[in-house]
């Protein structure tokens, strides 16, 4: 498409996909649509000309300077805050704005002010202006400012702009791109072979707009990168209106998008120094042409109003298309249609519907969601709304619709997902932006006074005050919603993750939030036919034509496997797991560092150390008791995250397992028995020797990670101090432990170190053996002696003559 | 998981971190009535949720402001994690792992450039002494106790004036002692030296200082405790629960074994018998304020978290809420009140600190016990809106009566006539069965009221006062100067001591 003027406006086009025609604001939130001559505003809409009208008056904020009386329109426009944007602004692009604001930014809300000056005049008073703005403005927010990320940016930048939702209203700047986000997330995902799912065609009677389509053609030459991070970071706190909500950007996010929007751009001078005389001029214009009316700056009032809306003369002043002492707006017929079409009419008199529909349009939300008959996802954009969860078809991308979505979610829910950003759909990449309770704070109790459920609520008896039999139905439907859920029954779990445990197969919404978010009443009607809330959901209907498919569990009565569901679901994260849900027990894996890990286990006792070194070989260390008392290669461990009793540790294969009783003690002579370890039994569970350890003079001191993080444990044992540590080495050419007991003693001392037990057999002097493992020890005195009452069983101690100062032994486990 | 004995008509099954969360029958459990106040609450304290990094679990078990303003967080997963931007305007924070593979993190602070870590096994002195941003030296200042149950928590306090710390030892099983001093608190002297400081503990929850510096720890329900409480703890004390005299022959510094308390008596009774026993400071009565409560943590941020300074802020595990406690000493004994603050959180609450921009940090996670909010784990943020909520401040003790104080400025007709104060008293059962009714419940007369010149306190008189009862506050009928009804209308106050005329209340 070419280039030409319609009334003063170009036609232009986004690069790449859309053509954007007619009057665009990008800081309000409308935008003129297919034709100049005949759309007032773009998007699939239902407002009546008058409405549009309306909205056009709360957009141009035209009772800032008319008065309205106590008329004012929901969520009026807010113009922007100058004291915090006009720093992150180009220099050249503000006086230009200033100057023409439509010229710098075709389709701005910002009205021409000085419409009636000469070229020079309005330079003059544009310099001034921006003089006095600048010494009015603070500095950069710190909070919102990051660093350009460099390479990479750019694309990311890109990625990120065509998937969060900025085509939503900006348009596409390029053609689809294959998202990260529609990657298959795993190779083992089965039945994930097909194609594209169909496309989300915007199926609704409302007029036929075109595409909402804001354009950003002048942002590069507005903003310098980082202003316009800063911006996008969190937007709200310049353009507290909403019309651009928060998209929920990270700081590098945000700069990613920034540094892709501004392009070569992004580098900007900084503003002179102010300039006192113009500062002083500028305050003066700012005052006569009556700027206050929108922007709260240096203090200054606006004018008193001139006359009301609602008496003004619509051939006259800024409908009139000519020139002189008002602001002037590049409006098209059909808008100025609009807007004398609502003045005629008087002040609106909107039903709680009208009001939903006009808030609706006037943030776009209808640029991603259908309500009743109008709103939907363009056509021309529907490619670049994406999921991390193909198989959930266009649920898993596009937004949920809005119809009854006021007997759909609970209040406190609706006011999370509208305010604190709180989502449960985290395989859709396009985000749930965020508005401001000063914006949408009217709508949930709109929402909830306009959707009536078809359906009555659910009501669960209170706990507190159920009768017995109440109680008793209670358990029935709950184990019966139980089956239903599970791989069993209707198998909900397939796609639905529980409590925080992906789903097999799709990982659709966690359905244990179900009842914390959702209306009883509505969720009764939405799983009796899926179909008929959303055309193309994948989620099966368990009772076609009423008649439940699942016909043993509650004789296949409808109403009651439903009331079953909803009385189990309202268990909420409580719930215990239906059949078919799988244990999570995570893996731990060892990179190029060890990996020191304390937590229960079979190998080490309660205090067990598990330690994994990069070699692919591990053991586990009783830390009370002082002992080395498992090994095994391979992968490092898991770890149960199940339930109350998480963190206990289990060898990722089979372990070669050690005694667990102390290794250091002071015989009172060679026939002394060693002692063990006290044993619990289910019987006698408590501890008959509480402090069997410390009686052997053993005492924990912890451990410190050197090289590599390998950790070198240190204890006591008498009056000795013990550095114990332990790194992977080879012998014979496979892989074993070489460990190193470091000894410190200020007087010499004799004891006893049991190096192993069980059916031992002696390879040589220093090398012993048993069942898988071969243990090299120092040269010292041993005893191989018979454990009694334990037939065919021996234990070797080393006698150890401890030298004052500091003395090393070493020995080599060998895993066989 | 462990079934619970029956109690009467409750078959419960228990478990833990003193919780009980009742009843987890195959089924699962309602977890039971919302205080209905969640959308009026978001209007003075709106909940920021802090995002994690993907694919990063942060089950919060303890929190510890550092110097420079971050915040710590150490998990159950037993790893250590430093957070900045926690009070940023729109929080992005930045999540340093500082230190990993320790063991169920219930105890974080930080003195002089290291921490302090209260894991199941021991109290550990965590440091990173070659200053590359990760822990790499693990001291183990104490390990005196015995560890042979997952269900053995261990929960660390800050350090006293005198530099002790002090952990509260939670029993094997929820209901029995096999390993050492399990049901102990055990004291941590600077130099590492662990003495026995205190017996009875159950299912400890949390525990530290008070606003006056009193030592207090959160007991949940379960045997000898038919509600969750707030217990204050000196040396020698005994909580309640008998299990844990096992251990005294191991633990001369106790003194003699405490009598054996009488199951089915009322503790005002056994106190007299039992002369280590300390009865509840502030009893939250269960469901109604709570069904687990957490870590707790002081308001000293000067006003910037609105207008409830130096009061006790803690968490419930069960129903992802948030309360308020004062307390206050008479005749020697602790006592206080608890009053509703926040729900809707959307995890189980384990504990709760003040971040350095005066924001309340929350965190938590539903694994293993029945729990309302709807996410596995998260960190929240809590700030004061800036609007100033009507609600009761503090209750203290009168000897006649009670004082309340509010936030605004009463309205005189609704705050000077006697039916707008409607009181309950009841109490609980002392007895060894797993929770337990409130008992011996009646009206309340209130017999004159007093208004403050400015409105902002109300002095009743009640017909009677009766030491072992908890009083419940309705004061839904109350308006506020400008014709607001109470953000929260209930309050509970226990009361173990009543002043004197001539007043001995302290401090």
């Amino acid at each position: 498409m070419g280039h030409k003027r319609v009334q003063g406006i170009s036609l232009f086009r986004l690069l790449g996909m859309v053509t954007i025609v007619g009057l665009m604001w990008l800081s309000g939130g409308l935008s003129a649509a297919a034709s100049p001559d005949d759309l007032v505003l773009s998007g699939q809409h239902s407002l009546t000309l008058a409405q549009q009208g309306d909205l056009l008056i709360a957009e141009l904020r035209c009772a800032a300077c008319h008065g309205a009386g106590d008329e004012r329109p929901d969520a009026e426009k807010v113009a922007p805050n100058l004291t915090l944007s006009v720093r992150g602004l180009s220099p050249e692009y503000l006086k230009k704005f200033l100057a023409d604001p439509a010229a710098a930014h075709p389709g701005t809300t910002m009205p021409n002010l000085a419409g009636g000056k000469t070229e020079a005049e309005r330079a003059e008073i544009a310099e001034s202006l921006s003089h006095f703005l600048v010494s009015q403005s603070t500095a950069v927010n710190p909070e919102g400012s990051a660093e350009s990320d460099a390479t990479g940016a750019v694309s990311e930048g890109r990625q990120l702009y065509h998937t969060v939702g900025c085509v939503a209203c900006h348009g596409a700047r390029e053609p689809q791109v294959e998202s990260s986000l529609t990657a298959k997330p795993e190779a083992d995902r089965e039945d994930d072979e097909e194609e594209d799912a169909p496309p989300a065609v915007v199926e609704t009677s409302a007029s036929s707009g075109r595409p909402i389509a804001f354009s950003l053609g002048h942002v590069a030459a507005k903003y310098s990168a980082s202003g316009l991070s800063e911006f996008l970071f969190q937007p709200l706190r310049i353009r507290s209106s909403g019309r651009m909500p928060d998209m929920k950007l990270t700081r590098t996010e945000s700069r990613a998008i920034a540094d892709y929007l501004c392009g070569e751009q992004g580098q900007k001078p900084e503003h002179p120094e102010p300039d006192a005389a113009l500062v002083a001029r500028g305050r003066q214009y700012f005052r006569e042409l009556n700027c206050a009316a929108c922007h709260a700056v240096g203090g200054i009032s606006a004018a008193a109003p001139v006359v009301s809306l609602w008496q003004a003369d619509t051939g006259r002043g800024c409908l009139s298309g000519v020139s002189g002492r008002h602001p002037e707006f590049l409006l098209t017929e059909p808008q100025k249609d609009a807007i004398r079409s609502a003045l005629k009419r008087g002040p609106a008199k909107d039903t709680d519907q009208d009001r939903i529909a006009k808030t609706l349009t006037a943030f776009s939300c209808i640029a991603c969601h259908v309500r009743d008959n109008f709103g939907g996802v363009a056509q021309e954009y529907n490619d670049y709304f994406v999921t991390s969860e193909k198989n959930l078809g266009d649920d898993g991308r596009i937004p949920p619709p809005l119809t009854l979505v006021g007997a759909k979610l609970q209040p406190a829910w609706l006011k999370k997902v509208l305010f604190d950003g709180e989502s449960v759909r985290p395989y859709m990449a396009t985000r749930m932006p965020q508005y401001g309770v000063s914006n949408l704070g009217h709508l949930p109790e709109i929402l909830a006074r306009t959707d009536i459920p078809e359906r009555p609520a659910l009501s669960i008896p209170s706990p507190e005050s159920r009768s017995e039999s109440e109680r008793e139905r209670e358990k029935m439907l709950r184990t019966a919603g139980r089956e239903l859920l599970g791989d069993k029954g209707l198998n909900c779990i397939a796609c639905h993750n529980f409590n925080g445990k992906p789903a097999p197969v799709n990982r659709g919404i966690d359905i244990m939030t179900s009842s914390q978010r959702l209306q009883s009443g509505w969720f009764s009607s939405f799983v009796r036919n899926p179909g008929t809330f959303r055309p193309r959901i994948i989620m099966p209907n368990a009772w076609p034509g009423g008649i439940a498919v699942h016909q043993t569990i509650l004789e296949g009565n409808t109403d009651l496997q439903i009331e079953a569901i909803w009385y189990y679901l309202s268990l909420g994260t409580s719930a215990a797991d239906p059949s078919g849900i799988r244990r999570i027990n995570t893996k731990l894996e060892v990179g190029d560092e060890a990996r020191t890990y304390r937590g229960r286990s079979r190998v080490a006792g309660y205090r067990g150390i598990a330690v994994g070194l990069p070699e692919k070989i591990s053991y586990a260390f009783n830390a009370e008791t002082g002992t080395l008392s498992s090994i095994w290669t391979g992968e490092f461990i898991s770890v149960d995250r199940n339930g109350q009793g998480s963190g206990g540790f289990n060898p990722s294969a089979d372990p070669i397992m050690l005694a667990q009783d102390v290794s250091f003690v002071r015989l009172a002579n060679s026939d002394a028995p060693w002692p063990l370890l006290p044993v619990m039994t289910k019987d006698a569970k408590v501890n008959p020797d509480p402090l069997y350890p410390k009686n052997q003079g053993y005492q924990f001191r912890g451990y410190s990670l050197e090289s590599l993080m390998i950790p070198t444990f240190r204890y006591q044992t008498g009056a000795i101090e013990v550095e114990d540590r332990t790194v992977a080495g080879k012998a014979s050419d496979r892989l074993c432990l070489t460990r190193t007991l470091r000894l410190t003693t200020q007087d010499p001392q004799e004891l006893w170190f049991r190096a192993l037990t069980g059916e031992i057999t002696a390879e040589s002097e220093q090398v012993y053996r048993v069942g898988r493992l071969r243990l090299r020890i120092p040269a010292v005195r041993t005893k191989l002696r018979p454990v009694q009452g334990n037939a065919g069983s021996s234990e070797l101690l080393l006698h150890l003559e401890v030298p004052r100062g500091s003395s090393t032994m070493e020995m080599i486990y060998e895993p066989l | 998981m462990n079934r619970c004995r029956t109690n009467g008509t409750q078959v419960l099954f228990c478990l833990l971190l003193g919780v009980v969360f009742g009843a987890t029958s195959a089924i699962g459990e309602e977890v039971g009535e919302r205080w209905g106040t969640e959308v009026r609450e978001r209007e003075y304290y709106p909940i920021v949720s802090l995002p994690m990094p993907a694919d990063t679990v942060i089950e919060a078990g303890a929190f510890a402001v550092l110097p420079d303003g971050r915040t710590a967080v150490g998990t159950r997963h037993g790893e250590i994690y430093l957070i900045s931007g926690v009070d940023d305007e729109k929080p992005v924070p930045e999540y340093q792992l500082f230190a990993t593979g320790l063991d169920e993190i219930f105890g974080l602070t930080w003195k002089d450039g290291v921490f302090y870590v209260t894991q199941s096994c021991e109290l550990t002195r965590v440091s990173d002494t070659d200053k590359d941003g990760r822990a790499d030296r693990f001291d183990t200042v104490s390990d005196a106790w015995g560890y042979a149950n997952y269900h053995e928590y261990a929960f660390g306090s800050e350090f006293d004036a005198e530099g002790n710390q002090f952990v509260t030892l939670g029993l094997s099983e929820s209901y029995y002692s096999h390993a050492l001093y399990r049901g102990f608190v055990m004291k941590v002297s600077p130099d590492g030296k662990t003495t026995a400081f205190a017996s009875g503990l159950r299912s400890p929850g949390g525990v530290g200082l008070d606003e006056h510096g009193a030592l207090f720890y959160i007991e949940s329900q379960g045997p000898w405790n038919c509600s969750c409480s707030l217990k204050a703890i000196s040396s020698g004390s005994f909580h309640g629960h008998p299990a844990s005299f096992e251990w005294y022959p191991y633990a001369p510094e106790l003194g003699p074994v405490p009598e054996q308390p009488k199951s089915g008596s009322r503790i005002v009774q056994e106190k007299q018998r039992v002369s280590q026993l300390v009865p509840y400071a502030v009893v939250f009565p269960y469901i109604r304020m709570g069904r687990s409560i957490t870590g707790f943590s002081v308001n000293r941020t000067g006003g910037k978290f609105g207008p409830f300074e130096n009061q006790l802020f803690l968490g419930d595990y069960t129903l992802s809420v948030l309360m308020r406690a004062t307390t206050e000493q008479v005749n020697g004994v602790w006592q206080g009140a608890c009053y509703p603050f926040r729900e809707g959180l959307s995890t189980g609450v384990l504990n709760v600190e003040f971040t350095a921009g005066g924001h309340l940090l929350a965190g938590g996670t539903n694994r293993g016990w029945p729990v309302r909010g709807i996410k596995p784990f998260a960190l929240e943020r809590l700030q004061w809106s800036g609007r100033m909520p009507f609600e009761i401040n503090r209750i203290t003790i009168e000897p006649d009566g009670f004082r309340l104080t509010f936030t605004k400025p009463v309205d005189a007709v609704t705050a000077g006539a006697l039916e707008t104060y409607s009181l309950t008293s009841f109490t609980h059962p002392y007895h060894g069965a797993y929770g337990g009714p409130e008992v011996d419940r009646s009206a309340i007369a209130v017999k004159s009221v007093s208004l403050a010149e400015d409105g902002m306190s109300a002095t009743i008189v009640v017909d009677r006062l009766v030491q072992g009862f908890v009083y419940e506050f309705d004061l839904g009928r109350l308006r506020s100067g400008d014709g607001e009804e109470l953000l929260h209308r209930n309050a509970y106050y226990t009361v173990n001591e009543i002043p004197s005329a001539l007043g001995s209340q302290s401090p």
